[in-house]
């Protein structure tokens, strides 16, 4: 919290340094975030008390909360949610744990360093949509060399291969996921590990120190709000993913690996209900909303700890 | 009518070209064009989406023909519109419904009759008539919604059994040989059968389904009340179970696969439309095939039924409509019935010698014209696509030993009769 | 506990496991461009891709408009990172220096908007644009894409200004410099490295998209590669080969934007060291 007389200083010094700073920078942001999100959100929010169809959306039903107890009444909905929360899970867990090692691996000095950086970000340059041909294509249940490796060491993958398995079609298109997002936290963590103050972590290493050690007490405390940071946009990035999903599975098979994005997506083009597709929109927002508080008293409840 | 103006102006020559060029810019920014009924046609670029543009074999058939139109005149340019396949109908339906969206579009029976039943379609009533141009009857039928016509064929085509008469010398005719043919061929890495049976596609599950569910005389409704769970839609669908129960098929194979499978001689049988011809030729040019009805205990499969509608939101109606009539001049016919191959479209043309010399089992085709049903649920058809995703999931379902398929089509009228009220 | 050591060899052979599991899909990517159909539907995977194949590659890029894609898809991916980070710079710094009334609401609202998936948006953004006259332009893709990296580039720039001493600022402060003038001179250099990342996270983004790129975009020759790509799927027949080659001509720039990138990534260290 900034005193009167923190403010009162700061007037002092720069003559625009008045209340209206802040403002000024946050103006254009500000105003750009309000015309294109806000306002459609406020349109989705007025969207989910209504019936309204795709092909007409300017004319709408008010039917009140008629939208959100369908959509809560049914029992596909509760297996959308169970999915959605294997998947943002096990996406935030996978990735950020596979990202640190990674970035960690990649700080140190070793030949070849730079090129290794570059290459490591391949998965998450590809396009999602190449991203999603490929890996539906290395586990094709015929050709695919993913499949074809199973097998030849004998895992029984099913007939019908790996996307087409309701047990192994999520694993799938977690570890697609994961592969994909890896390298984003490895490139943002390694940033952040630029800030580790090095001659301490050599000192320590100097004097003998475990890594596993210096890791915890040096480095962790350094790169600790970037992992949150992290974790928080894998969370929410991975409760709005879309296209890997709709290419490999669209939900399928008996909807194991049908999300809240992939409900709504169907919901709005295919049964053209835009009113029920913003409902389902809704519960991910109040969602999201609860993992950002939380994650919020998390870090607040942490950093009271360390105090 | 609008042809025959149109016509007589282009003898105007050059002057109008040049005003032509420079009226193009201005339009070309939304000036609105209602235009003058009797008169000239604006000179216009408008857009023309169609899924098959994307089509490996068909896409460049296609554009050959927009080219030939457009070089045909110099007031009206067709340029095809950007919509991949995968998202075609959510893509275009979303920008009808926002008020743009291409000018003419190939739609397929699901989304035609939903977009006319919303209004987004430009009723074609007093534009087309059908006596004079000689359309076909039995898919003409469909293209009207709520006693309106909105559509005219672009192209259609029937399902046929196509088969490898490499690996199968005689083809099936009944549904036993069929089942015996296809455990027969399947060996190795070879399969006897193939066809859709994954969520991911839902669309082509329908379709396929759609053939064993006529074929063994079921249908989706009885024009007023759903039907889904008919004991012989049960029968036709169970049939469709022993066969994926059987392991004659590449399971979990999507259709991009296991039609290059079919072009490799790795798949003896297919389930298909004569849109297939074509692309399959174009894949491996070598390999020997041939078609027969489909083998099933009645006479009666689906067919695609591909209307090209104009956008009730176009501000060059009349320069679309110019296309769809250059389209239904009977030479134009012609080339077009060409450049499908195997499919048909909206005016009966005889198939040159040529043609049948190269595909002498064109014949089978065009006799099942009257036996094929679009693929929609009829009485139903805007919401076809609503109650396509609650078979489908059912019906997969229980392919994947989930349930029966009798409590899967009990299931799935259930939950269709909830939303279509 | 046992000590952990990890010498450069160690340390070697887990980056190219890494790098195996990085690349190698894309490998596979560029093999399966380059494998006929016979030997893709072959009892045994071909591993190794066949060159005979390349004229796949040249009519990729000879008949498809495949360079237009990437022309396209190049414009808005810069022009979304320029957009971001234009932006990004000033609300991370108001969200990292100053407090003010709604702060927490303002940071609440920015991550709540990442969660609003691109298939909830795209009607109401659809009429949005109507309205603006932004379909079917590419501009219009630059500024939605804008509006959903602009929180993450935000929350990264306002991370790495957080860890700035307050003391460099009063600094400039004292030189009498204004806070616009500070931020730019100060502030600016030292998060380079940050903003490199959030440059590349931005351009990633855009690179990728489709649902607002197959919905505002009409104009073929306005399409981006993700949507072109798409394009080679068929109804009837899919040229894996094909699709496979472009996706691969559509992943490399994006690599090596990333190089390019990196130099500066990498120059950040400097400054990180300042700092500390």
């Amino acid at each position: 919290m900034t005193t009167l007389n923190a403010r009162a200083s700061r007037r002092r010094r720069s003559p625009l340094g008045s209340r209206w700073t802040p403002y000024v920078f946050l103006l254009p942001a500000a105003a750009y975030i309000f015309v294109f999100q806000a306002i459609p959100l406020l349109q989705e929010v007025y969207l989910s008390f209504t019936r309204t169809n795709l092909l007409n959306p300017t004319r709408s039903e008010w039917i009140g909360f008629d939208n959100y107890t369908r959509v809560f009444a049914s029992s596909d909905f509760q297996q959308t949610l169970g999915t959605t929360a294997v998947y943002v899970i096990a996406c935030v867990v996978g990735a950020v744990g596979s990202g640190l090692v990674v970035a960690l691996l990649l700080n140190g000095s070793f030949p070849g360093r730079g090129i290794a950086r570059a290459l490591v970000t391949v998965p998450w340059a590809a396009p999602g949509i190449a991203t999603a041909l490929i890996a539906t294509w290395m586990l094709n249940a015929q050709y695919g060399i993913i499949t074809r490796a199973l097998r030849a060491i004998g895992v029984d993958v099913g007939e019908s291969g790996i996307l087409d398995n309701p047990d192994l079609a999520l694993p799938a298109i977690l570890l697609t996921t994961i592969w994909q997002l890896f390298p984003f936290v490895a490139v943002v963590l390694l940033s952040a590990l630029q800030s580790v103050p090095t001659e301490l972590v050599e000192a320590a290493e100097m004097d003998g120190a475990n890594r596993l050690w210096v890791f915890r007490v040096v480095t962790w405390p350094v790169i600790r709000p970037t992992v949150g940071l992290i974790a928080l946009l894998m969370t929410i990035w991975s409760l709005r993913r879309f296209e890997l999903i709709w290419l490999m599975t669209r939900g399928g098979p008996l909807g194991t690996t049908r999300t809240l994005v992939i409900d709504l997506y169907s919901q709005a083009f295919d049964s053209k209900q835009l009113g029920a597709a913003a409902a389902i929109g809704m519960v991910g927002v109040v969602i999201a909303m609860i993992v950002v508080v939380g994650s919020r008293l998390v870090t607040r409840a942490a950093e009271k700890d360390t105090a | 009518m609008a042809t025959h103006t149109f016509r007589r102006s282009r003898l105007g020559g050059i002057a109008l070209l040049a005003v032509a060029g420079l009226t193009l810019s201005a339009c070309s920014t939304g000036g609105s064009s209602d235009s003058a009924e009797g008169g000239e046609i604006e000179p216009a670029t408008i857009t023309f989406a169609a899924s098959t543009f994307g089509d490996p074999g068909l896409g460049p058939r296609l554009q050959e023909l927009v080219d030939e139109y457009n070089a045909s005149q110099d007031i009206v340019t067709i340029e095809p519109a950007a919509v991949p396949f995968p998202t075609f109908g959510q893509t275009v339906l979303t920008q009808m419904g926002g008020g743009e969206g291409p000018d003419l579009v190939r739609f397929d029976m699901p989304e035609f009759t939903s977009a006319a039943d919303a209004g987004l379609l430009e009723p074609l009533d007093d534009k087309i008539d059908a006596d004079e141009l000689g359309l076909q009857e039995g898919p003409d039928q469909y293209m009207f919604v709520n006693d309106e016509r909105y559509g005219v064929i672009f192209d259609t085509s029937n399902y046929v059994m196509y088969y490898n008469t490499d690996l199968i010398p005689e083809p099936p005719t009944t549904f036993d040989e069929f089942m015996d043919v296809a455990k027969a061929t399947t060996q190795g890495d070879v399969y006897g059968l193939a066809f859709r049976q994954t969520q991911a596609e839902e669309n082509g599950v329908w379709q396929d389904i759609f053939n064993y569910v006529y074929g063994f005389g079921g249908e989706w409704s009885d024009g007023e009340e759903l039907t889904l769970n008919n004991p012989k839609n049960v029968e036709g669908l169970e049939a469709y179970q022993s066969l994926y129960d059987a392991n004659v098929i590449p399971k979990g194979a999507d259709a991009a696969t296991f039609r290059k499978m079919f072009a490799q001689n790795k798949v003896g049988m297919e389930l298909n439309n004569g849109g297939y011809l074509v692309a399959t030729r174009g894949t491996n040019p070598d390999l020997n095939f041939s078609v027969a009805p489909i083998p099933f205990p009645v006479r009666a499969q689906g067919a695609i039924m591909a209307p090209i509608v104009i956008n009730a939101n176009s501000e060059h109606k009349d320069a679309a409509m110019d296309f769809i009539n250059w389209v239904l001049e009977a030479e134009n016919q012609t080339s077009l019935q060409e450049a499908l191959g195997a499919s048909s479209v909206a005016t009966k043309t005889t198939r040159s010698d040529e043609q049948l010399a190269e595909t002498p089992f064109l014949p089978v085709y065009d006799e099942l014209t009257n036996s094929s049903s679009p693929q929609i649920v009829v009485g139903f058809g805007p919401q076809t696509a609503d109650i396509r995703k609650i078979v489908v999931t059912q019906v997969i379902s229980a392919l994947q030993g989930q349930q029966t398929m009798e409590e899967a089509l009990d299931n799935a009228q259930d939950e269709a009769e909830q939303i279509v009220g | 506990m046992k000590r952990v050591r990890i010498g450069v060899v160690g340390r070697m052979i887990g980056v190219l496991i890494v790098l195996g599991i990085a690349v190698f899909p894309i490998y596979w990517m560029f093999t399966t461009a380059l494998t006929s159909d016979a030997d893709l539907f072959a009892p045994e995977p071909r591993w190794f891709p066949d060159f005979g194949q390349f004229y796949v590659f040249v009519d990729a890029l000879a008949e498809g408009p495949t360079l237009t894609w990437l022309a396209n898809s190049t414009i808005v991916a810069i022009g979304t990172t320029v957009f971001s980070i234009g932006l990004g710079i000033p609300l991370a710094y108001a969200l990292s220096r100053f407090s003010f009334k709604g702060k927490v609401a303002v940071g609440l609202l920015l991550l709540m908007t990442q969660m609003l998936p691109e298939a909830l948006m795209v009607v109401p953004l659809f009429s949005l644009y109507r309205r603006f006259e932004l379909l079917d332009s590419l501009a219009g893709l630059i500024l939605a894409n804008t509006a959903f990296v602009l929180p993450i580039v935000a929350l990264v720039l306002k991370g790495a200004i957080d860890g700035i001493p307050k003391e460099l600022e009063e600094a400039g402060r004292v030189d009498g410099a204004r806070p616009l003038a500070v931020l730019l001179r100060i502030n600016v250099p030292i998060i380079l490295p940050s903003i490199a990342a959030a440059a590349v996270i931005a351009f990633f983004h855009a690179w990728n998209e489709y649902v607002f790129a197959v919905t505002f975009i009409f104009n073929k020759s306005l399409q981006p590669a993700s949507v072109g790509l798409a394009g080679f799927i068929g109804e009837q027949g899919t040229a894996i080969q094909t699709i496979m080659a472009v996706a691969f001509m559509f992943t490399l720039p994006a690599v090596a934007f990333y190089l390019f990138a990196q130099k500066y990534v990498v120059s950040g260290m400097t400054a990180g060291a300042v700092k500390g």
